[in-house]
């Protein structure tokens, strides 16, 4: 009996909440009016102060959708085309010795309350974050401005404390960068530093419409004056993406259930598998950067095997290079990405221009470069990888796979070191090195064992990659370990606290040549002691004169300069002589987008904006998207 | 003084020495952590940007001003226990200048209601079959559920959570299975709020439900099957006393209270959330909050959280020992 009536009472709750499942998936928003993109969780859900350390929807649409600034890059754009101007009504003027900069804006922006958009913003957002110690772009302000000035409504001037010819890109997005700050509302407010700027003013084309206190969801409409943009201004169509949401869809098999489900349009990153499932499941209801395998997206960042070169011996090129000819390249692409990887020779990721700039032309080179074992000369690059990863991959995506070469380049990659352990072996002993039975001992007669740090969980596919090479190189007589960092990854690199590691110490404009984005960074006097923190990004500590003279004749040139191409090549050939770092693959992100809505996402094939949801330049794909013909009728 | 009131003293300073412990140790461990928040920040806001390493120094400088983390680690601890006494924590380091206050007060009322009851149910339900399949023993009904549920009882939550999330969400997805409640619904005791928050409520309760059914009914069928053995209960049968009643009143009854002390700890242990299914369920509770403060280095986040928690499993203890002499005589004062 009392069984009984405990399954009358399931049935009836049952019955009272799954008809709720036929809700609107979100309430009062028709669906085919809105873009559902994969965020995080917002901690501090009711924090809108973008300029300030405090968490909140920063990265849920506040940056992507409402801020604005002088200049965007598409980081997967090439040439002119790569460049926009935003707010700017030209590129940076400087002065013959760069230390001074002028900028025209544009005339006719608002932001969303009404308030006409001037040089007065600009000046404010600089002044006051000089100010306040603490604000995002406090620090690079104060270390270059000496004054900051508005010559007219439209023209800012800035007045530099040094020469600096990249000063420009403190206001240029790639991810994101110095946003204008509403000056008729933060001049109101005693601390700018604890105001949470709640309900946020907009300078770009969307604005607030509703946010989860939880933190779980922020919903942006687009602005009724969106021409009144800089953004809107450029568009010959009015929008169709009237709603934005940023939503936090859990862990990663939910986002794969999701965007099957139709509740999630663009995913940010997955792993392979699950992109492997919604390619499968979804049909031609899903789109992804190439149609096909391998579907991923490559980022301007350039995973690698990173060595600490204050810990020997990773301060010797030749231990360098022969653990890099330890490693079989094929093995560690099917292992981190199921084949899904594109590959990097040269330390700087093979996206965006860096492949008409550097890839390409630098084949030659590289097929000739010669290294020395101490015994013999060998050409150790492999330009054939592309075709043997098609291979590998091949019985299982069938005729999915392009035979053409050049096709297979832009999948895989160009090429890599081919492995050669006899090679390694004479470097090795070039170093001092010897063997005991199948154990390499270094020249003080100690074991050669190497822990080789990963970040775990967070970014699986790297974890992968570490776990592949240990087992590479303790199969070679170096018994290597994983060392697992978690949260704390970040910090051990900074603090050096490392032998080797996977992670990036490269990350680029994508869409322009120079590398000053993370070169300017590697100069020697930036280096730190041992057991101090080390800024970004010279993880790997890299002490070279040459590198020091290539970034000092960097800084001397201009941004657009054709020198500066020069400049890079000359920085990847020595980086390639002397290894600092084991460049492996770009980040390669599976990041589907669902079609059941939308269209004209972009791809390899239409690179015109970034796609990763949490990048600024997302705001130039919202904009472009077209509706579904076939969508579901609300 | 007399029996009680010595009773009540005693046990009044093992609640505070316990809470004194407990909090002290929390402090310890969490400003072991190698995580620093400023590190974090300093992560978080020059990631993915063209840094110059001397603006980095700058920035560390200034947050580590604004976080005001100088001075010593007793000089910290004590103006730790000062801010707390007050019912304060400070500021989020990761949300800052937020107070860690309010951001457990916006996610306590999620784990609250999901924890309680799920804990309720889960014991409820328990207690109930366990005592069931311990009194009737031959039932083939309660023999079938008893090995259900202990074939339940060692798989892990994010387990049986991942299975509901699959069967629910994806093979036949009648059910929501991210989040607390539909998107754009304006919070408030509305039905259509409160239908949406049970609606989103129900894998994540079921996932801890089913979890946590086990280990009462494993222990409620343990005492049962001793006590039905015991004197009185022999007596009463064969003193044609009705089997209802022996279960009820002879039986469930004592086998109940250790069951109760069990309950109270689960209620006390509600404050700190159900990490993994919360993360599992991307659920908006004091759980996600722990792990979101443990992977920024936000300490103080962390020891708000687990602080609450200390004080809660205190309390309920407290509470349950000034209650048991009332409840159960055998329990002796003085």
């Amino acid at each position: 009996m009392m069984f009984k009536s405990l399954l009358a009472a399931i049935l009836l709750v049952a019955a009272s909440i799954l008809p709720a499942a036929a809700q609107d998936f979100i309430a009062g928003i028709p669906r085919n009016q809105t873009l559902i993109i994969q965020g995080p969780p917002a901690q501090n859900a009711e924090w809108f102060n973008l300029w300030a350390p405090g968490g909140g929807a920063s990265n849920n649409g506040l940056q992507q959708l409402t801020a604005d600034t002088f200049w965007f890059i598409n980081p997967d754009g090439t040439g002119d085309a790569a460049w926009t101007n935003a707010l700017a009504a030209d590129r940076p003027q400087y002065n013959a010795d760069f230390t001074e900069m002028t900028v025209k804006l544009k005339d006719g922006i608002f932001w969303s309350d009404g308030v006409p958009f001037t040089a007065d913003d600009v000046v404010y957002t600089v002044e006051t974050q000089i100010a306040h110690p603490g604000m995002g772009w406090s620090a690079p302000f104060k270390v270059n401005v000496d004054r900051v000035e508005a010559t007219d409504p439209h023209t800012v001037v800035f007045h530099l404390k040094a020469p600096n010819s990249r000063f420009h890109t403190l206001f240029t997005v790639r991810w994101n960068a110095a946003w204008i700050m509403p000056k008729h509302v933060f001049e109101k407010v005693a601390d700018p530093l604890s105001f949470n700027n709640n309900p946020p003013v907009s300078l770009s084309a969307y604005v607030l419409h509703s946010y989860d206190k939880a933190g779980n969801w922020a919903i942006w409409k687009l602005r009724d004056d969106w021409q009144r943009t800089s953004i809107g201004m450029g568009l010959k169509e009015p929008p169709q993406v009237k709603y934005v949401v940023y939503r936090n869809a859990g862990n990663p098999d939910a986002r794969v259930i999701e965007q099957l489900n139709h509740n999630l349009d663009v995913i940010n990153d997955i792993a392979p598998e699950g992109m492997f499932t919604i390619a499968r499941k979804a049909g031609d209801q899903m789109a992804a950067w190439f149609p096909g395998f391998p579907f991923a997206h490559p980022d301007p960042t350039l995973p690698s095997v990173l060595f600490n070169h204050q810990v020997k011996p990773f301060d010797n090129a030749d231990v360098r290079w022969a653990l890099a000819l330890m490693i079989d390249i094929r093995s560690v692409a099917m292992g981190a990405y199921r084949g899904a990887a594109n590959l990097a020779a040269l330390s700087t990721p093979p996206t965006g221009i860096a492949v008409p700039d550097y890839y390409e032309p630098m084949q030659d080179w590289l097929k000739g470069f010669e290294l020395n074992t101490g015994t013999r000369t060998i050409k150790p690059y492999d330009p054939t990888i592309a075709e043997q990863v098609a291979a590998l991959v091949r019985p299982q995506w069938g005729d999915s796979i392009p035979s053409d070469p050049a096709k297979l380049k832009s999948m895989f990659g160009f090429g890599w070191w081919k492995q050669d352990v006899q090679a390694a072996t004479e470097l090795l002993q070039k170093a001092g090195f010897t063997k005991q039975g199948n154990q390499w001992m270094m020249p003080d007669g100690k074991p050669f064992a190497i822990r080789l740090m990963v970040e775990g969980d967070n970014v699986p596919t790297l974890a992968r990659a570490g776990s592949i090479i240990a087992q590479q190189w303790s199969m070679q007589g170096i018994k290597t370990t994983i060392d697992v960092a978690g949260p704390t990854n970040g910090q051990r690199l900074g603090a050096g606290d490392f032998e080797a590691a996977i992670y990036w110490s490269v990350e680029t404009w994508g869409g322009h040549p120079d590398l000053s984005f993370f070169l300017d960074s590697y100069d020697s006097a930036y280096i730190a002691e041992p057991g101090k923190t080390q800024p970004p990004r010279n993880l790997q500590r890299w002490k070279s004169e040459k590198l020091d003279a290539i970034i000092e004749a960097n800084r001397k040139v201009a941004f657009d300069s054709p020198q500066v191409v020069d400049l890079g090549r000359d920085y990847l050939k020595l980086a390639v002589e002397e290894m600092p770092f084991i460049p492996l693959m770009a980040y390669n992100k599976f990041a589907p987008f669902d079609t059941t809505y939308w269209t004209g996402y972009p791809s390899a094939a239409d690179p015109y904006s970034a796609s990763g949801p949490f990048w600024s330049n997302l705001r130039y794909m919202v904009v472009a998207l077209k509706p579904n013909p076939n969508a579901p009728k609300p | 003084m007399d029996g009680f009131a010595k009773y009540l003293a005693r046990r009044f300073l093992q609640f505070i020495l316990v809470i004194f412990l407990g909090v002290s140790l929390a402090f310890l461990i969490t400003h072991l952590s190698p995580v620093d928040p400023v590190e974090q920040s300093v992560s978080l806001m020059t990631n993915f940007g063209a840094t110059d390493p001397r603006s980095v120094e700058l920035l560390r400088a200034a947050l580590s001003e604004l976080y005001g983390l100088q001075g010593s680690f007793f000089e910290q601890y004590l103006a730790f226990w000062g801010r707390v006494l007050h019912g304060d924590f400070g500021p989020s380091l990761s949300s800052f200048p937020t107070p860690v206050m309010s951001l457990i007060m916006g996610a306590l009322p999620w784990t609250v209601g999901l924890l309680t009851l799920s804990v309720l149910i889960a014991w409820c339900l328990g207690n109930l079959l366990g005592a069931l399949a311990g009194y009737f023993r031959s039932n083939i009904l309660l023999k079938l559920s008893g090995a259900a549920v202990m074939a339940l009882h060692p798989v892990p939550a994010y387990i049986i959570g991942l299975l509901l999330l699959l069967t629910f969400g994806f093979v036949w997805p009648v059910l929501p299975i991210s989040g607390g409640a539909q998107m754009n619904l304006q919070p408030g005791f509305s039905l259509v709020f409160i239908g949406s928050v049970i609606q989103h409520g129900l894998l994540p309760a079921l996932t801890l439900v089913l979890v946590g059914i086990g280990s009462w009914f494993i222990s409620m069928r343990s005492l049962v099957s001793n006590i039905v053995t015991d004197d009185h209960v022999v007596y009463a049968e064969l003193g044609g006393v009705s089997s209802a009643t022996i279960f009820s009143q002879y039986v469930a009854r004592n086998a109940l209270l250790p069951q109760l002390t069990g309950l109270a700890l689960s209620l006390g242990n509600v404050f700190g959330g159900a990490v993994i299914t919360e993360f599992l369920f991307n659920y908006p509770g004091v759980g996600r909050l722990l792990i979101q403060g443990i992977y920024s280095g936000d300490y103080s986040l962390v020891l708000g959280v687990t602080t609450m928690s200390i004080v809660a499993v205190a309390v309920a203890v407290f509470i349950i020992d000034l209650v048991y002499p009332l409840i159960d005589p055998r329990v002796r004062l003085g």
